[in-house]
């Protein structure tokens, strides 16, 4: 094991906004925000029949699909709590994916490593094939 | 099954996985079928919760630099591929079979935990031709220890197909298999601790991902299920994380050592005798 005794300030000098500060925000905002929607779909549903029981199952769509149904009822019909609780399950189902593909950019832009764009490519291709899959 | 008893249930699951590193599937999935949840829903549900947990204690660990984004990449074409064999699988599976391959992982998860008590991490004392080619080396700051950790990865070629086996698991299963990864990391790779369990967590987030997606394409995944455990196991981790600097390692080890060996013997009882 090698060490030194270099302050974290100086071992970082130079980092402005990486690829760590890009994921690291990326998965932050995401669970925030999934948790956010889902808080807001539960206290909706208590404020409104004053229960937290929800009955409904995603069958027969794939993620893809999943999202832009519960987009579409959301602007075309009345605002529902289960839409809330379905956004926030989506937008948590997104963040890993849209880290990888923010990680495939940073790779290949501003990087330039194409070893690791191919392996992020790799990785972006077949979570894209998961998430199609029904 | 209530909100109210998933809620409570995924906060002691996300607390007591929290406390332990070892995540909230491990025991959210055996105490959800003891209240009477089928085992595939309890997988399905479970799986879409260890997204939460992962990515949440993830973006703190990445933005403090521990976590080895490269070994992470890497590693993740591996486990994402075992996530989706694995829960292909499991929607084909006899519920018996996932009982008992549950109470062999949690049984051995304790073996893992018991063996390891008191040993240290050993650094890889020369790197392979491989390794260096995916440039699987890095530094960080210690805070304890006030020193920057500088280390090489090793034996890339040997933790890729292991964390196949990894990934496989943890869509098989809807857990995170975190002891799994670690101990690869450790083993294997010859990753200090602290990046092992850091770049573990990062590489679970999208593993679960993948396994997610299986189970939402077969309608496993019933929204109203899912989101009360995801708050509850993100409460319960939140509070464990904070409560764990106030206990000492030997006390959380030991509480952790014994709820494992309890669940991990009685999906095995239910699995050989169908209950």
């Amino acid at each position: 094991m090698q060490v030194s005794t270099h302050s974290p300030e100086t071992a970082q000098s130079g980092h402005r906004f990486d690829m760590e500060s890009l994921v690291g925000y990326i998965l932050l905002i995401g669970v925030l925000l999934s948790v956010a929607l889902l808080v807001v779909g539960f206290v909706w549903r208590w404020a409104r029949v004053g229960n937290l029981q929800f009955e409904h199952s995603i069958a027969g769509m794939n993620f893809f699909e999943f999202i832009v149904s519960t987009l579409r009822q959301m602007t075309s019909q009345t605002l529902r709590p289960r839409l809330f609780l379905n956004m926030g399950i989506g937008i948590l189902m997104l963040t890993p994916f849209v880290r990888v593909l923010a990680s495939a950019f940073y790779f290949a832009f501003v990087e330039h490593n194409w070893k690791y764009t191919l392996f992020t490519g790799f990785v972006l291709g077949v979570l894209t094939y998961s998430l199609f899959l029904r | 099954m209530s909100f109210h008893v998933l809620f409570l249930v995924s906060i002691v699951a996300g607390f007591v996985g929290a406390m332990s590193g070892m995540g909230g599937g491990i025991i959210l999935i055996p105490v959800l079928t003891l209240f009477g949840m089928d085992i595939k829903h309890a997988i399905a549900v479970s799986i879409v919760s260890v997204i939460a947990t992962s990515s949440g204690s993830a973006s703190a660990y990445v933005r403090d630099r521990i976590t080895n984004l490269k070994v992470g990449m890497f590693l993740e074409m591996f486990t994402i591929v075992g996530a989706l064999a694995g829960a292909a699988i499991t929607l084909v599976s006899g519920r018996r079979i996932l009982f008992l391959l549950f109470g062999i992982v949690l049984l051995s998860s304790w073996g893992a935990l018991f063996r390891q008590r008191n040993e240290g991490w050993r650094q890889a004392v020369h790197q392979d031709v491989f390794s260096r080619w995916l440039e699987l080396e890095g530094s960080y700051y210690d805070r304890s220890v006030r020193q920057t950790i500088v280390y090489q990865g090793a034996r890339a070629y040997l933790g890729g197909p292991l964390m196949f086996g990894a990934g496989l698991i943890a869509g098989l299963l809807g857990i995170g298999a975190g002891a799994l990864k670690v101990l690869i990391h450790d083993l294997a790779m010859g990753l200090p601790p602290k990046v092992s369990t850091t770049t573990s967590n990062l590489i679970i987030g999208v593993t679960a991902l993948a396994g997610t997606s299986v189970y939402l394409a077969a309608g496993m995944i019933d929204p109203g299920l899912a989101a009360p455990v995801i708050l509850g196991v993100v409460s319960g981790a939140f509070m464990g994380t904070r409560l764990l600097v106030r206990l000492t390692n030997q006390a959380v080890r030991r509480i952790f050592l014994g709820v494992l060996l309890v669940l991990g013997v009685e999906m095995i009882l239910r699995g050989i005798w169908g209950i």
